[in-house]
């Protein structure tokens, strides 16, 4: 690398590197490298750049876009931030197992919950909560069979996710006939489309919980070692005696659990069932994930990262629907962001090392 | 000696996939006679001759240890490029060219983001696909291009010594790739990067330029593909082309091609195809519900993997 010699680029901040070689060098020598390496610092802590990255785009958008900028809209967003970022979350652990770890079934899983909860509720008349837990222990039992054929059977996770992304969005067509159902109690209702003191209910009761639970697990608890150790090296881990299938089931369930959740999210805050309504998301979630920091050869992902880089699209998002540009550009959007992020987390990792 | 000859071939996946076809015929003919007019076969094998061509392609993807979802919007953006190209007035002469050159572009982008990017060919080409959609919808601007001159109808409607030119097409192009991936050299090297990716680059192949090279051919054979539909149906829409890609996946796993890489036949994939376009015609024949096609494709790809998956384990334990 070019820059002034005497400063590692990207070193002393960093949390996740050698920490025995962290505080290389000290002091900064001048001002100038003190600059550089704060700039590297923001380009590689993922959270930090990301963070700084939302702050400009609000900034942007807020001068560029009438309407942005009002405390009902950035509220009314956040709300939009929950189905996303959950399902984003459950990709962030599926890519961070490693093994080529992806899951392109999660939008169509969080459509067939979606008319699976709308089934039993309306067309069969039970207990609006109880089809709802119903429809989150379906999203559960759809990861299994994923997790299944991906871990025990040990096939590509790609083909398997294939397979069920189309099995599953098809299902879900078969049931409703292609119809949404519609119907759902006034009730339902407080969960997606109410609010405390303006901050609405499922960020407050559903995103924030999960967000401190899956953090913890990550960083705190065995399990959460296990996953960064399978992801980061498979040969490794399986000498250290963790049972690698075992991680690979269960990140594959909780992706489900994950998206029976979102689907419980979105059929009360859009109070329909639509056999379509995850179409596209896998893409979303994959994209926020890897935006996220989240390296696709598996062992790195940060949930801060990845709720950061879900507020950030959904900023964009809102911002794009605003100006009244096509949904069709944001699909394209996105499919740039997700490969220019790769090739950027790519060429950092290689620089590291 | 013999029965062991008989044997490998009774157990060798093109073998049992032709065994089920028949059987699958022979069901379909049964609910429905006229499964087996020529009309219907004609039809059928008209159909399959895009995927066909498009599976001769992803089958070499595959076996290199890739893989490939952008075929469909490939299609789809050539498909357009060459509408718009022939209602400026280009000669009919001229398309063709236009089509392999465009689909070898867009394949050649995938190959250098994979090859140079290091990006996982699933993610690299899922980017893609969506960035080829959404520029779809940009040319055509949300209308559909129809009124195709007759001048390129004729790759998709007539026919030649009585067999239809899209077939002419797909025997051709299977011809040459199984020859190539079999008896030519460079075919070997695409086995070789699947099988084993080190033991190829410490023999001295150029893996990038392999991979490189087979993410373009399948992107000219998917402009390929492009020509023969819109010569078929003569319009272009901002739809066309979505979900072929799961249709050329299904018939190159269905054929035994491993999603592990290094092991895969063209023979395979074509017949393959062969089913899909039996299952495919089968459910309209039936009347069964288009709601119905996504479970059975993608459940038949599953249930081809599990098989293959653990039968190799089984060889291998």
């Amino acid at each position: 690398m070019s820059f002034t010699p005497g400063v590692i680029p990207g070193e002393p901040s960093s949390v996740t590197d050698r920490p025995g070689r962290s505080g290389h060098g000290g002091a900064f020598p001048n001002a100038r490298s003190m600059f550089v390496t704060l700039g590297l610092a923001i380009v590689r802590e993922r959270p930090w750049f990301l963070f700084v990255s939302l702050l400009i785009l609000i900034f942007v958008l807020a001068i560029s876009v009438n309407g942005f900028f009002t405390i009902y809209n950035m509220l009314n967003m956040s709300k939009y931030s929950v189905e996303i970022g959950l399902l984003a979350l459950a990709e962030t652990l599926v890519i961070t197992s490693g093994g080529g770890g992806i899951d392109l079934s999660v939008g169509s899983m969080l459509s067939l919950v979606c008319v699976i909860i709308g089934h039993l509720a309306i067309k069969l008349g039970i207990n609006i909560w109880a089809a709802a837990f119903a429809g989150i222990i379906a999203g559960f039992l759809l990861g299994c069979i994923n997790g299944i054929l991906i871990s025990t059977v040990r096939i590509p996770p790609f083909i398997v996710t294939l397979g069920t992304m189309y099995a599953y969005r098809s299902l879900a067509l078969v049931i409703t006939g292609g119809i949404p159902i519609s119907g759902f109690p006034p009730s339902y209702y407080a969960l997606g489309q109410g609010s405390i003191m303006g901050i609405p209910f499922q960020v407050l009761i559903i995103f924030i919980p999960v967000i401190i639970i899956l953090n913890y697990t990550l960083t705190r608890t065995l399990f959460g070692r296990y996953l960064y150790g399978v992801g980061s090296n498979e040969l490794a881990a399986k000498f250290a005696a963790i049972n690698i299938k075992k991680v690979r089931v269960w990140v594959y369930i909780l992706s489900g659990l994950l998206a029976g959740i979102a689907a419980v999210v979105m059929t009360s805050r859009v109070a329909t069932a639509k056999p379509d309504a995850g179409f596209g998301y896998e893409l979303q979630a994959i994209t926020i994930a890897v935006l996220g920091g989240t390296s696709v050869a598996g062992g790195r992902g940060t949930i801060a990262g990845t709720v950061l880089a879900a507020l950030t699209l959904t900023v964009l998002y809102n911002g794009l629907d605003l100006a009244g540009i096509h949904p069709i550009w944001q699909v394209g959007t996105l499919g740039l962001v997700l490969i220019i992020s790769v090739l950027l987390n790519n060429w950092l990792l290689r620089s590291k090392e | 000696m013999n029965t062991k000859a008989f044997y490998r071939v009774a157990y060798s996946r093109e073998f049992i996939v032709f065994i089920s076809l028949i059987i699958l015929g022979a069901v379909l003919t049964s609910f429905s006679p006229q499964f087996l007019s020529l009309e219907n076969i004609s039809n059928l094998l008209l159909q399959i001759s895009g995927i066909t061509i498009v599976a001769v392609g992803m089958t070499m993807v595959i076996i290199t240890g890739g893989f490939d979802v952008s075929v469909g919007s490939t299609l789809g953006l050539v498909a357009v490029i060459i509408g718009k190209a022939a209602l400026a007035g280009v000669h009919p002469g001229f398309i063709p060219v236009i089509a392999l050159a465009s689909g070898s572009c867009l394949g050649a982008i995938n190959g250098n983001l994979i090859a140079f990017g290091r990006i996982p060919p699933i993610i690299a080409t899922l980017g893609t696909m969506n960035i080829l959609r959404a520029s779809i919808f940009q040319m055509l601007g949300g209308r559909w291009i129809s009124k195709v001159p007759a001048g390129i109808r004729w790759f998709g409607i007539s026919r030649f010594l009585g067999i239809p030119v899209p077939m002419w097409f797909a025997i051709i192009i299977a011809l040459i790739f199984a020859y190539f991936l079999s008896r030519r050299p460079s075919g070997r090297y695409v086995y070789a990067l699947g099988g084993n990716p080190e033991a190829a680059n410490l023999a001295g192949i150029n893996l990038r330029r392999v991979q490189i090279t087979v993410y373009s051919i399948t992107g000219a054979l998917a402009g390929l593909a492009a020509l023969i539909y819109v010569g078929r149906t003569g319009i272009v829409q901002t739809n066309t082309g979505v979900g072929f890609e799961l249709d050329v996946i299904a018939a190159v796993v269905l054929g035994g091609t491993s999603t592990l890489g290094g092991k895969g036949s063209i023979v395979g994939s074509v017949a393959g195809a062969l089913l899909v376009g039996v299952i495919k015609n089968g459910l309209i024949l039936l009347n069964v519900p288009a709601l119905w096609e996504g479970m059975i494709i993608g459940g038949l790809i599953l249930m081809a993997v599990t098989v293959d998956t653990v039968r190799q384990r089984g060889i291998a334990a």
